[in-house]
């Protein structure tokens, strides 16, 4: 697979592009690189929200160009949760009310378990303010819970903690770990020299 | 209102969607309002025969003083008649015809006996409408219905009943009495006693009518056996009775229509003065609908940001174009209902003048019924033009 823009370019030796890559559910990827190198059009094309690449993407041995749109959304809601690198949260809506969005819609996580995630992430005192206001760090934990509110075979994580300490991304891998070990998903974070940090990764360069 | 409504409806203008709901409804209003009245006042000019149909022309050749003692010139011939079925607006003609006997009919009235010469004429019985199931003949039966023209009871009550002291009689009266009738051949060597009943009046058939069946079954028995006459007058179904065309050949054939009380060039001018407000209201009613496909284009370009962040996050097409259905749904509906109401309020102004000039009042729910077709109809684009509009926010 390669992005088209890259196409006329030729670029440097990568472990995903322009390589047959098989992503396993139960595994942790972390996917580095620099910026402009396509890590987020990599998270936009396995979303679903962008076509624009030459070669095959397949779940499962299902071709993905042949995916309707309900089928993608469905897969949105069941199979493939993401983070996005910029957040799409919604500003004028509290943090909880962003979170309730999501786990409305798919009925996954009990009102408790989420209380406990933004205590864990230090953020509960701030649950009930605009997402407008608060800091890009909290803004990355609010979206870290939103994308773990739905059942998921993979969870696709676009530099979720560059805007985190490293205590707190050390707390936010522990929590998205554990839900994706309970579900046995993968998980697939990719960053710019803040990493995740995850156990047992395998590291990949694009 | 759910968070998902309360974010997508952000930025909505009360102000463009009342625009379209009170241009809508004034469209509409027009639309609903001129169907109306056109319902209700045509039948100023349409319902004054339950008998006959306004689309059926009766005509007959003017009478001169050439033809008065000639028996031809007043007759339709096979050519005459062939050429009229060839006119576009003619849909089918029907010959008159008479008895081939004398008709003796008498009255017993409290004692007073009347009796009087007549004659009877018929016409097939397919032009003959609402006279009910009682209409016709069969061989055997005793009684015949008769139809007879308005203007002789009119002759009857306001010119001989006065004179001769005698009580004037409503319609229903003549209904209820039973008229003795003769009927006996030219030679005078043959009669039958029949009882006639009559079924009802008419304005526009200056004749005295059997039903056709009754007609052949009496001249079969009474007639002289020779072929029947040349009809003198015919029975036409238009297919519109206020064309000019109709106007112009009867013009030039020299033909009246009976009954005509100038009706036909009047409605005429009712359709086309309806015509024109129909196409004023199509026109505010199609530019309201504009004015709605722009402001939910507006109105979904404004928050197509959000509307992609909903689909990225999983939520089904439809739930999200729900909330922009919703206001496409409630001000058409709304629109609708203020036109509806506003055609009643107009009606219930004119009715009562429309009334005393002697207009049945149309149904009232035919006529909302196509308005509320209309708005379905500029309501349905618009919900696909919000559906195609989500769709292409999912990218």
């Amino acid at each position: 697979m390669l992005p088209r823009v890259f196409a006329s370019e030729g670029i440097p030796r990568s472990d995903v592009w322009q390589s047959s890559l098989c992503f396993l559910r139960g595994r942790r990827y972390l996917v580095e690189a620099a910026s402009g190198a396509g890590k987020s059009s990599m998270c936009a094309y396995i979303y679903g929200s962008r076509s624009d690449y030459e070669g095959s993407l397949t779940f499962d041995d299902a071709d993905v160009s042949k995916f309707s749109i309900d089928e993608w959304q469905s897969l949105r809601r069941r199979h493939i949760a993401y983070l996005p690198q910029e957040l799409s949260l919604f500003p004028e809506l509290t943090a909880m009310q962003n979170i309730e969005l999501k786990n409305v819609l798919t009925g996954h996580v009990e009102p408790g378990r989420i209380e406990e995630w933004l205590h864990l992430l230090g953020i509960d005192s701030r649950k009930d303010y605009p997402v407008g206001k608060m800091s890009v760090g909290q803004q990355q934990r609010v979206g870290i819970i939103r994308a773990l509110c739905q059942p998921f075979d993979f969870i696709l994580l676009d530099e979720p903690v560059s805007h985190l300490d490293s205590r707190n991304n050390l707390i936010a891998a522990r929590i998205i770990a554990e839900e994706a070990d309970r579900q046995g998903a993968g998980i697939i974070s990719t960053s710019v020299g803040n990493p995740l940090l995850l156990e047992d990764a395998l590291t990949l360069k694009l | 209102m759910s968070l998902i409504s309360k974010l997508l409806r952000k930025n909505t203008s009360p102000a463009r969607i009342a625009g379209f709901v009170v241009s809508n409804f004034i469209g509409l209003a027009i639309i609903v309002g001129g169907l109306q009245f056109y319902e209700d006042a045509g039948s100023l000019w349409t319902s004054d025969d339950s008998f006959i149909k306004t689309d059926y022309l009766v005509v007959n050749k003017k009478v001169t003083s050439s033809n008065t003692w000639g028996d031809s010139d007043s007759e339709f011939s096979q050519e005459e008649i062939a050429d009229l079925r060839k006119q576009p607006w003619v849909r089918d003609v029907g010959e008159f015809s008479s008895t081939d006997y004398r008709v003796w009919a008498s009255v017993d009235q409290g004692g007073r006996g009347m009796s009087t010469m007549m004659f009877f004429e018929s016409i097939p019985d397919k032009f003959v409408d609402g006279a009910g199931s009682d209409w016709g003949f069969a061989e055997g039966d005793k009684v015949v219905p008769v139809i007879i023209s308005k203007d002789y009871l009119a002759l009857y009550n306001f010119g001989f009943a006065g004179s001769a002291g005698l009580p004037q009689m409503s319609e229903g009266v003549m209904g209820g009495i039973p008229l003795r009738l003769s009927l006996t051949s030219f030679d005078g060597t043959r009669s039958i006693e029949m009882q006639g009943r009559v079924a009802g009046f008419s304005n526009r058939l200056n004749t005295i009518l059997v039903p056709g069946s009754f007609m052949d079954w009496s001249n079969k028995c009474l007639g002289s056996g020779k072929d029947g006459n040349a009809p003198s007058r015919l029975i036409i179904d238009v297919s519109s009775p206020g064309d000019v065309a109709i106007k112009d050949y009867l013009a030039a054939h020299s033909l009246e229509v009976a009954g005509d009380k100038t009706g036909s060039s009047a409605s005429y001018l009712l359709k086309i003065v309806v015509g024109i407000v129909l196409s004023v209201g199509m026109v505010i009613t199609l530019l309201s609908f504009f004015i709605l496909l722009l402001s939910m284009s507006l109105l979904m370009e404004k928050n197509r940001d959000k509307l992609h962040s909903l689909l990225m996050l999983g939520y089904p097409l439809r739930k999200v174009a729900a909330p922009y259905m919703g206001i496409v749904v409630c001000a058409s509906v709304a629109a609708w209902l203020f036109a509806v109401v506003c055609c009643v309020i107009l009606r219930s102004s004119y009715l009562h003048s429309l009334e005393e000039l002697g207009a049945a009042a149309g149904s009232l729910w035919m006529v909302p019924g196509v308005g509320l077709v209309l708005a379905l109809l500029l309501m349905t684009f618009n919900i696909i033009a919000v559906w195609r509009k989500v769709k292409a926010s999912w990218r």
